[in-house]
């Protein structure tokens, strides 16, 4: 593991209401890892994520970003502290064209400065995007609206990238091609943090993992190492 | 029968020149829901609020009701943003529900402090183009009516320009079709709320002075132009620009040609009925997505 922790999950315990949903749940993630949070649906891992990504806040523990407390911080102003988010479901703006997508990105106040040299960026890794640039986001392919996604997630040139579900309803030659544009945009500087159900193929992408069920860290390393657990096969695999 | 036609011709311009009127309310109804999806019940208030406001300066001070909007729409804007974030956000903190009761008790404060200041009589904005008309052929129409169509129009376009070209109009745009992705974008949802009810204020100032200058109205009006908003919504499609611009149109015609065939009675009803066949064929509206 490496040194320089870019985020730290300390011990943080979240409700929905009065529901506990997330209980003593601790994470690390270093500068330039790729980081999976791997789980069967209704485990805690969005709920985790809103955590992080302050549309929830935890009763107990704190999260740090670069050292700094984010634990009380508005949702909104998360992006300006250099975490960028790809939702679960993609959350395009359907009715504005990709171009207008990719701008709300980088709406916040830092981003707007490099917005130039970010929109070439994601058009180097998506080249497709460019010719789709007027386009409605509606009218376009799943895998396309998730490039979109990951575009505009980079406009606001962000030291860590979260992706909910990246795979969820593409086809596995398209999650193929995503997840060797994530290893590209890991190699330019981007942390990510993956939460996905497609627990087989994130494992072999990762570095590091951690396995969440019923709310808690159950399972956590190496993410190759992770494939090999029993448990993780009896469960995940059924081998 | 050319007689018949030339009748004809008055109610058809008439009616789709002061559907502009409904045009503007209707866009600030439209402007607030889209953001806050709450349905904004005193909005029809502000804007009869907008017209006795026009008229108190116009009455005591002599001040024409269209100069009084250089003053107006700052003063509606400000005033909208004060409303949106002392009153209406809390309540809509605690759920959107709590935010519509307290649009209603807006309402209500709004006509009855009407009531104390101005009488529940019927007024009207008279200046000395009240009574100006012109003539395109046969057809004479008061100048009034042609302002609410030239309002409109630079209204839509102005509206238009700011939510596809701005920072700010692109965040309302982006919060008004997917509230949370837009907060994680950077995007206060709060300041979104202030300044797209500002703009619905401002809105409401114009379509206030305009409608004093083409109808009479009295505190309890705003009900009306509430009722005939979700008319035009719904006829045009929610979120649409185009939608709510030809809704206004056909709203005003088919109210004028209602009056006109149908007499009083069938002024209002035309256009519902229009409204309840667009519910039911095509829920989303003509232009609706």
């Amino acid at each position: 593991m490496p040194d320089d922790m870019l985020l730290r999950v300390n011990n943080i315990d979240v409700f929905y209401e009065s529901l506990q949903v997330l209980w003593d749940v601790s994470l690390e993630v270093g500068s330039g890892e790729i980081v999976a949070i791997a789980g069967a649906n209704g485990a805690g891992k969005t709920t985790l994520l809103k955590t992080i990504s302050g549309l929830l806040h935890p009763t107990k523990g704190s999260i740090e970003f670069e050292g700094r407390d984010i634990t009380r911080l508005n949702a909104y102003q998360i992006v300006d502290e250099g975490i960028s988010q790809v939702p679960e479901g993609r959350g395009l703006f359907p009715d504005m064209t990709v171009l207008q997508n990719l701008f709300i990105g980088s709406y916040s106040r830092k981003a707007r400065a490099e917005r130039k040299e970010n929109l070439a960026r994601v058009y180097d890794l998506f080249p497709v995007l460019e010719i789709r640039e007027k386009q409605l986001a509606k009218t376009l392919s799943g895998g396309e609206q998730q490039m979109v996604a990951i575009g505009r997630g980079l406009m606001s040139n962000p030291k860590m990238m979260i992706i909910d579900e990246m795979s969820l309803g593409l086809s596995p030659l398209i999650v193929g091609d995503l997840f060797r544009v994530l290893q590209e945009i890991r190699e330019r500087g981007v942390t990510i943090l993956l939460v996905e159900q497609n627990v087989w193929q994130t494992l072999h992408e990762a570095d590091r993992a951690y396995v969440i069920e019923t709310g808690r860290i159950v399972l956590s390393g190496n993410a190759l190492e992770l494939t090999e657990e029993e448990e993780i096969r009896n469960a995940y695999f059924g081998t | 029968m050319m007689d018949a036609i030339a009748d004809l011709a008055t109610p058809l311009v008439v009616g789709i020149l002061y559907g502009g009127l409904y045009v503007v309310i209707a866009l600030g109804l439209s402007l607030v829901f889209g953001v806050m999806k709450v349905i904004n019940v005193a909005h029809g208030d502000l804007v009869i609020l907008g017209s006795y406001l026009a008229y108190a300066v116009l009455t005591s001070r002599g001040l024409d009701p269209i100069l009084w909007l250089l003053l107006g729409i700052p003063l509606f804007f400000i005033m909208g943003i004060l409303i949106q974030r002392f009153l209406l956000d809390r309540a809509f903190k605690i759920s959107a529900d709590a935010a519509l009761i307290v649009a209603f008790g807006l309402s209500l404060i709004i006509q009855n402090v009407s009531q104390l200041a101005w009488t529940p009589q019927t007024r009207s904005l008279i200046t000395p183009y009240s009574f100006e008309s012109f003539q395109i052929g046969d057809v004479f129409v008061p100048l009034a009516y042609l302002l609410d169509f030239v309002m409109a129009v630079v209204v839509v376009v102005v509206v238009h320009l700011f939510l596809q070209r701005t920072y700010l109009g692109q965040a309302i745009t982006a919060a008004s079709q997917n509230r949370q992705t837009a907060e994680l974008m950077g995007i206060n949802p709060a300041r979104v709320h202030q300044v797209a009810f500002g703009i619905a204020m401002a809105l409401a100032a114009m379509a206030g002075v305009f409608l004093g200058l083409t109808f009479p109205f009295n505190p309890t009006s705003g009900v009306q132009y509430l009722v005939i908003a979700f008319g035009v919504i719904i006829l045009g499609g929610l979120g649409s620009m185009v939608g709510t611009f030809l809704g206004g149109m056909i709203f005003g015609l088919s109210q004028a040609l209602g009056g006109y065939v149908w007499g009083p009675t069938g002024q209002l009803l035309v256009p519902f009925l229009m409204v309840l066949v667009v519910l039911t064929i095509r829920p989303q509206g003509l232009f609706g997505r």
